[in-house]
């Protein structure tokens, strides 16, 4: 590395290392435990922590309500997402692709309080859903504090990152190879099937682990819409801190959830390799 | 190779104007004839492509017809059209070897793996690219590229082939090489064909008959030579290189005075009731020069002498100041130099009478 290369990067590696004193700290946190009848937690340093959690099911319950709402949302995303990405990308008429860019980024500009607060008031027993079922005679829905409730209002968190991400990466697939692969013979479903998609797949891959990662780590919407009902990772060490103030229990599901994610990353990250070697072509 | 069954391809009235107000393709109509080669040929942005991407079919134009073989194609999806296109920087697939580029359209056509397999190794051996046949696009040089689009494009046996700036893309040894490459391949094929180029050159060598367009419309039809030695507009003259547009006045019964002298023999059916100011269109190689004064000449001054190898080029000054540049092949005797009184004769036949 030259001098000035380092230079550059010397805010980032200081950023870095900041990290990763935090980590740290927290690390060392969770060895401790707390003085009993008083908010100061001590030593002697032991595994005490992680034995408990690994032994409770209330922790495993939030590892699995965690990945699988964030599964199910990368999935909704992509299906949800990659339309809108390609409209985004390939519509002829400019104002749609002005009318979806306008929803995306005003998703973007609204604060997550805000929008929180939205959908608590578009799905409460008083919400416009359920007076609509009201005023034609239906039976109202339960639609809040559940995990639908999450489901959604993380979605419309993600969507526009997941969105933005895609809209990039298609972008950049130049339309005249499905011009080609058209005037070849291919209908236009199959030219999705065989050209758009796997050239699609690398960015793809870059959007969907950005949306699974933020699904993973989104606490905001669980906490206001889950209502307590909905316990995921981060909901459940919030609680830990603020209900039961078990700081070093906390630190010790809060470093538990690091290492998933490290997991997580690491088996995504060979998955991308592996498709990008099968479908990265640069285009010729 | 068999089976290429070559269609008749007529273009009426065809209009396009792009969101924005901008009118690429403005009122062409024009014939291609089974097995021909019409080149498109015509500066950049005068709706070369967007001709050649209505007949596609990935634009629609807001009137007009297009039919092949007398039937219209304007209401057929672009995939059922059979019309292969060669685009301009290729679209070759970055994420298939070669032999799947070439074989995406058969397998869409779903052609047995067989038979699709020796159409594939023919074409290959067709435009001499079998040892590359595993390569990706990204391995290829401009020149194999160039081949791949190609094969990719007449193995399904279209109808018809379109060539956007087919050769564009290469440099100029390759370019010559490739011409007439193409040129043997399209005769053996038969293949209808309709090519853009913005090199007129390039338009001579490769067609039948050359369309020059000029701002969306097709300024004049022909054959290379006829564009080539008798070009219907200024523009056009211009286009195509032609060195000597001159101003003239014309006299009775193909008389055109130039200089005071008048030039007798250009025969113009098209504009022979014209009188007045004209231009006189001439290339340089259709003026050839004389030493001192000779009857029905008209003298000039030598201005300039430059040599280019086979030929030599001369600029000559007029007696009323005009200047024309005339191209000779070089001859036994020594060239005229700068001073020299000579006289310039014109090839009457060679000659134009454009509006002034
Ligand atoms: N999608 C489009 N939207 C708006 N205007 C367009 C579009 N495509 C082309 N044009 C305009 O239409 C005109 C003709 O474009 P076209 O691509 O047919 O030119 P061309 O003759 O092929 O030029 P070149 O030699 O540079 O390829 C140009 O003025 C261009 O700016
Ligand atoms: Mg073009």
């Amino acid at each position: 590395m030259t001098r000035q290369a380092f230079l550059l990067s010397l805010p980032a590696l200081l950023l870095v290392c900041l990290f990763g004193v935090v980590m740290f700290s927290f690390a060392e946190i969770s060895l401790l435990s707390m003085k009993p009848g008083a908010a100061v937690f001590s030593g002697p340093p032991s595994l005490a922590n992680y034995e408990r959690l690994l032994a409770s099911s209330g922790a495993w319950r939030a590892v699995a309500t965690t990945m699988r709402l964030s599964f199910i949302i990368t999935v909704l995303c992509i299906v949800a997402g990659y339309p809108l990405a390609r409209v985004l990308a390939r519509s002829p008429s400019a104002s749609l692709r002005r009318f979806v860019l306008f929803c995306l980024v005003g998703t973007f500009l609204s604060g997550g309080v805000t929008r929180a607060y939205a959908w608590l008031i578009i799905l409460g027993n008083r919400g416009i859903i359920n007076r609509g079922l009201e005023a034609f005679g239906l039976p109202t829905l339960k639609l809040l504090n559940n995990e639908f409730a999450v489901v959604v209002s993380v979605l419309n968190f993600v969507l526009p990152f997941f969105v933005m991400t895609l809209f990039g990466a298609l972008k950049t697939i130049p339309a005249t190879l499905e011009d080609a692969s058209r005037n070849l013979g291919a209908s236009p479903m199959r030219t999705f099937l065989h050209v758009t998609l796997p050239l699609s797949i690398p960015g793809l891959a870059v959007s969907t682990s950005l949306c699974f990662a933020m699904s993973l780590g989104a606490f905001l919407f669980p906490q206001m819409l889950g209502g307590g009902r909905v316990q995921v990772l981060a909901t459940a060490i919030y609680e830990r801190i603020q209900a039961s103030y078990n700081i070093p229990e906390a630190a010790a599901l809060a470093f538990l959830f690091f290492i998933l994610v490290i997991v997580i990353l690491v088996v995504t990250g060979l998955l991308r390799r592996l498709v990008g070697r099968r479908f990265a072509g640069d285009p010729a | 190779m068999a089976g290429y069954a070559s269609c008749r391809l007529d273009i009426d009235g065809i209009r396009k104007t792009y969101a924005g107000g901008v009118v690429a393709v403005d009122d062409i109509s024009l014939t291609v004839e089974k097995g021909e080669v019409l080149a498109l040929l015509g500066p950049s942005g005068c709706g070369k492509t967007t001709l050649l991407q209505s007949i596609a079919g990935f634009v629609t134009p807001d009137r007009g017809d297009i039919a092949l073989d007398g039937q219209s194609i304007l209401t057929v999806a672009p995939e059922r059209r059979r019309t292969a296109m060669m685009f301009q920087h290729y679209a070759l697939f970055p994420h298939m070897s070669v032999r799947d580029n070439i074989g995406f359209g058969l397998k869409m056509m779903k052609v047995a793996k067989p038979e699709a397999v020796r159409r594939i190794d023919d074409v290959l051996r067709l435009v001499r690219i079998e040892a590359l046949a595993e390569r990706m696009p990204s391995q290829l040089s401009g020149g194999q590229r160039q081949r791949v689009a190609l094969a990719r494009a007449v193995v399904t046996e279209p109808r018809m082939l379109l060539l956007d700036e087919p050769l564009g893309a290469l440099d100029q040894n390759l370019r010559e090489e490739m011409q007439s490459e193409l040129r043997k391949l399209q005769q053996r094929l038969g293949l209808t064909t309709v090519m853009v180029t913005h090199d007129q050159r390039e338009a001579i060598v490769l067609s039948d008959r050359i369309a020059v367009m000029h701002d969306g419309k097709v300024e004049q039809i022909g054959t290379a030579r006829d564009i080539y030695d008798h070009p219907c507009t200024c523009y056009v003259a211009n286009f195509t290189g032609v060195e000597n547009l001159l101003p003239a006045e014309r006299g009775a019964e193909g008389v055109v005075i130039l200089a005071g002298v008048a030039i007798e023999g250009i025969v113009d059916p098209g504009l022979a009731a014209r009188k007045g100011a004209v231009t006189l269109a001439v290339r340089s190689e259709a003026i050839s020069l004389s030493p001192g004064v000779s009857h029905g000449a008209i003298p000039a001054t030598v201005t300039f002498v430059q040599m280019l190898g086979a030929s030599m080029r001369y600029e000559v000054e007029l007696d009323d100041g005009t200047r024309l540049v005339v191209a000779e092949v070089r001859r036994e005797t020594a060239p005229y130099s700068v001073g020299d009184k000579v006289s310039a004769r014109f090839a009457a036949n060679r000659c134009s009478i454009l509006e002034a």
